[in-house]
């Protein structure tokens, strides 16, 4: 009894790459999104001279990293089986206090510091209400992101509130011609891949996401580990509004709203699956980048910005729709063995 | 189970045990508050303007209460930019002079539509409901953009079409005497003595028995989320007949909304547990609360908020009363 719990508990872990089964299955799901990307790289480059100029890429780059910072913690959430849609209306909390405070003249780092706790802080409500009170996460954070908005409004009170970056290191400081702020995202993935990969925590939440009954029972905590991946987004949230208050100088009554189904997109267009247990930070490091360079060049090649949300969604039906039947033919395969 | 189930005899267990007598408290306690802050409250003309708001969020939150009845993960989120596209595209039909009728007419078929595009991608393609409706979130949404053109669609005020949103028959709207009561009563009677019905609630419950005994559990589902996107049409034929205009987004309050009523109503997240009638009861709370806070000078944005915290609360007390009837939550 107990060897075959154990046994079931420990099969769903992604095995050693060294497994030839894996091996079979790798290269369709994986490499999926970066071929996208490049197809998509190679056509718009086609239909616009501007697109593949440094001042571009530059500029896709700045847009993009408040949705990467997000996007990388949310990718935990769902490999845990969950998914928080209130990312976008947390952010827009965080940039109008980020404001204030800059306004205030708070120095830069503790300003930082105090947006990354306030974020984690509003995760962990999430966490709480997910995980220690069993709500399901969609409803939850459905109910938070109305509840966010809302405390949004109220602190907006009527008037835009205009804010200077809190530090250079957020907008316009450049390293190797690349802005800066760039290369703290980049750090910010690696750890979260390490962690997720090498700590027990990032196995604990793989297993969660397989088989919460079977977490359990194998005496991980798993409400423990829901809560701190709850907070863990509000972290990355909180230290993305800094970087979009940087980068937009403004905040008003709906700002930040567009971001939370950004994210999710940027998430499962990456590979990661909607219903737990599997995915990768990288892989959504891919679909930040396709989603961004997406949102980029259908406007350098002249097609309305209406457009792009049209396309957004399109993409995230495609992308899980391949990823769904690639998943089914690899197993497939498997039974054909 | 019964002796389990029995166990507890307070009056407010019992309330809460059957969500329909609790929803009636509630709307009973708010009504009466309401009309004690606001002398206007049970005013005729703002008794008016209530049911007519509930009639378009009603339609919304019975498709989602059937979506969510159907189980496996099912929810639709992209009700309401269905309803916007919906109403863009009917606009559209009658700047180019297509009599009002036929276009509502055409525009029930389009919502069916999208309602089977749902249904397509979610029980053949296999993406989860949750996917798949975000993602036809952006697209009927932005759609509507697209063929809107950041403009309000005008021109509905033809054949009598207005009589529909603003007409009253004996004192009640005709959106709700005409469209939204017998919308109730018809789901109510299929969902709860037909053999259809029944089948709604096998997949939501236990979709594996269903299929071990011949039926189809992806056949259900597809047609709960057609069912989800007619309902949402209706919703934008009603709502340009009231407003008569044609707004992109014209639906972009009405997920949040239709959910929060859903699971208020008693419907429970996980699938085939629910009824209509307790949907009816969480469409007139959420009615009556509405038109309470703008009446005591709340802004509609701040109503975003108290629903969201509504949402939370009610599952908690789904959760709470499946505890205490020893029922598995």
């Amino acid at each position: 009894m107990t060897t075959t719990d154990a046994a079931r508990v420990r099969a769903p872990l992604p095995a050693p790459a060294s497994s030839r089964r894996r091996l079979a299955a790798w290269p369709l799901r994986e490499s999926v999104v970066p071929i996208l990307l490049a197809i998509e790289v190679l056509s718009f480059s086609l239909l616009s001279k501007q697109f593949l100029t440094l001042s571009n890429i530059d500029n896709v780059i700045l847009n993009s990293v408040d949705l990467a910072l997000i996007a990388a913690g949310l990718t935990l959430v769902i490999v845990l089986g969950g998914i928080d849609v209130s990312t976008g209306q947390a952010l827009g909390v965080v940039a109008w206090c980020v404001g204030r405070l800059t306004l205030a003249g708070w120095p830069p780092l503790l300003v930082i510091v105090t947006a990354a706790g306030l974020g984690a802080l509003m995760g962990t409500v999430n966490g709480i209400i997910i995980s220690r009170l069993q709500v399901t996460a969609i409803i939850a954070t459905l109910g938070t992101a109305g509840i966010w908005s809302t405390v949004l409004f109220a602190l907006w009170g009527g008037s835009d509130l205009f804010a200077p970056p809190v530090t250079t290191y957020a907008s316009i400081q450049r390293t190797f011609g690349l802005p800066t702020v760039a290369f703290f995202v980049l750090a910010a993935f690696a750890v979260l891949w390490f962690v997720s990969r090498y700590r027990a925590y990032g196995r604990h939440v793989y297993a969660i996401g397989n088989d919460a009954e079977g977490a359990r029972l194998s005496g991980i905590n798993v409400v423990r580990t829901g809560i701190i991946s709850y907070a863990i987004v509000g972290l990355l949230v909180g230290l993305a509004a800094v970087v979009f208050m940087a980068r937009v100088g403004v905040i008003q009554a709906s700002s930040g709203g567009s971001l939370s189904l950004a994210a999710i997109a940027a998430v499962v267009v990456g590979g990661t699956s909607i219903t737990g247990g599997r995915g990768s930070v990288v892989g959504t490091l891919w679909g930040v980048l396709f989603i961004a360079v997406l949102q980029n060049g259908v406007v350098l090649a002249g097609v309305p910005p209406l457009w792009n949300g049209v396309l957004v969604g399109a993409f995230i039906v495609i992308a899980v729709a391949v990823d769904v039947t690639t998943d089914r033919i690899s197993a497939a395969r498997r039974r054909g063995r | 189970m019964s002796t389990i189930a029995a166990r507890p005899h307070r009056i407010s267990y019992r309330l809460l045990s059957d969500r329909r007598a609790f929803l009636i408290a509630l709307i009973a306690a708010t009504g009466v508050v309401m009309s004690l802050l606001s002398p206007y409250f049970l005013h005729t003309d703002n008794l008016l303007n209530m049911t007519q708001f509930g009639a378009v969020v009603g339609l919304l939150a019975l498709g989602q209460t059937l979506v969510i009845l159907g189980g496996g993960g099912g929810i639709d989120i992209s009700v309401g930019s269905t309803l916007s596209l919906c109403g863009v595209v009917m606009g559209v039909a009658v700047r180019h002079n297509v009599n009002v009728w036929v276009a509502a007419l055409m525009t029930l078929v389009l919502g069916l539509v999208l309602g089977a595009t749902n249904g397509v991608l979610i029980t053949v393609v296999k993406v989860p409901a949750l996917i798949t409706t975000l993602g036809t979130l952006y697209l009927f949404g932005s759609g509507a953009e697209v063929i809107a053109g950041d403009t309000q669609i005008t021109g509905f005020d033809r054949a009598g079409f207005s009589f529909l949103g603003h007409g009253v028959i004996a004192g009640i709207p005709t959106q709700v005497l005409l469209v939204l009561i017998p919308v109730y009563v018809g789901t109510a009677w299929i969902i709860g003595r037909g053999t259809y019905g029944r089948r709604v609630y096998e997949t939501g419950n236990n979709d594996h028995a269903l299929r071990l005994a011949g039926g189809s559990p992806s056949l259900v589902r597809f047609s709960l989320y057609c069912v989800s996107g007619l309902l949402a049409a209706l919703g934008a034929v009603v709502t340009n007949s009231w407003l008569l205009i044609a707004r992109a987004n014209a639906g972009a309050d009405f997920t949040l909304d239709s959910i929060t009523i859903a699971v208020l109503g008693g419907t429970s997240i996980f699938g085939g547990r629910g009824r209509v009638s307790g949907t009816f009861l969480a469409v007139m709370l959420i009615v009556v609360l509405n038109s309470g806070l703008q009446l005591a000078g709340v802004a509609q944005s701040y109503q975003t908020g108290i629903l969201g915290a509504v949402l939370i609360v009610s599952v908690l007390l789904n959760q709470l009363v499946t505890r205490r009837s020893g029922q598995r939550p």
